[in-house]
């Protein structure tokens, strides 16, 4: 009954480790990237012509060339800002794919019928797993909750 | 111009770090692990700064940066670590190895670029 229980448990863990596996593989925002990249291309040649225009056309009018140089200086604002946003989306999402990285590790370990070299995995195994500083308060924060309700 | 080569696992990671940088008018070289970095190094490359991950396949961060410093394109060349990992004791040991700064992801641009301009020649 105990080896049949263990069984299933470790097919639990198998199956948890490919839908967590198959959603970080899902996870992709390389086309929401290009095209925030082709924006920030986009709105950097038109800035170009619209200076290029100011410069040649003659007699354009000081409320014109007012507008123009506004439009450019916010033009650039919105490039800096959504150069910023796609760096940052870019390392968030990177962050993400290492952590869901950890649980399928974690999890295939749990999901193996023989143990690993170093034995079954136990909390403090999982630490070697971790890539960052907030994976380890996260640790910390759940091994002290759960010291708590015991 | 100068050149920057950007060393990570992730194509995604890859490429807005080098449209980033393309933008601030650098000239950008990439691999994706340590390995290939080295390889880069030994083949001619000779970068101005070197952003490396911690977390790669076949040759990590801290593999690339000891092997690095003892190639003649990689010994005095500034090398920047840009990752996940904010511990002392990572720190530490990419210090001992030979990294020359450290950047911990998420970061913006503007740190970057500023990090970047401190330790290029004027």
């Amino acid at each position: 009954m105990q080896g049949s229980t263990e069984a299933s448990e470790r097919l639990v863990c198998a199956v948890l480790a490919a839908q967590v596996a198959a959603m970080r593989d899902r996870s992709d925002i390389e086309a929401l990237l290009d095209l925030v990249w082709r924006a920030i291309e986009t709105l950097a040649t038109l800035s170009h012509l619209v200076t290029s225009l100011a410069a040649r056309v003659p007699g354009l009018g000081d409320s014109l060339l007012d507008q123009s140089s506004t439009g450019v200086a916010d033009a650039a604002a919105m490039r800096a800002s959504l150069e910023a946003l796609a760096f940052l989306e870019t390392q968030r999402h990177d962050f993400g794919r290492q952590v869901a990285d950890c649980v399928v590790r974690a999890l295939e370990s749990l999901a193996a019928s023989d143990p690993p070299p170093g034995g079954r995995l136990t909390p403090r195994a999982l630490c070697d797993l971790y890539v960052c500083e907030e994976q380890r308060r996260v640790h910390d924060s759940a091994i002290g909750r759960l010291a708590c309700g015991r | 111009m100068p050149s920057i080569l950007v060393l990570d696992d992730s194509p995604t990671m890859v490429m807005s770090l080098s449209r980033v940088l393309k933008n601030a008018g650098y000239q950008v070289e990439t691999g994706s692990n340590g390995r290939e970095g080295l390889n880069l190094l030994n083949g001619g490359s000779k970068p101005n700064v070197i952003l490396t991950d911690l977390n790669m396949p076949q040759m990590d961060g801290i593999a690339f940066i000891r092997e690095a410093r003892r190639t003649s394109a990689g010994r005095f060349v500034p090398i920047i670590v840009l990752t996940t990992e904010g511990g002392a004791a990572k720190r530490d040991e990419a210090r001992a190895a030979g990294a020359s700064g450290w950047l911990t992801k998420p970061t913006d641009p503007n740190e970057l670029i500023a990090t970047l301009k401190q330790l290029l020649p004027k």
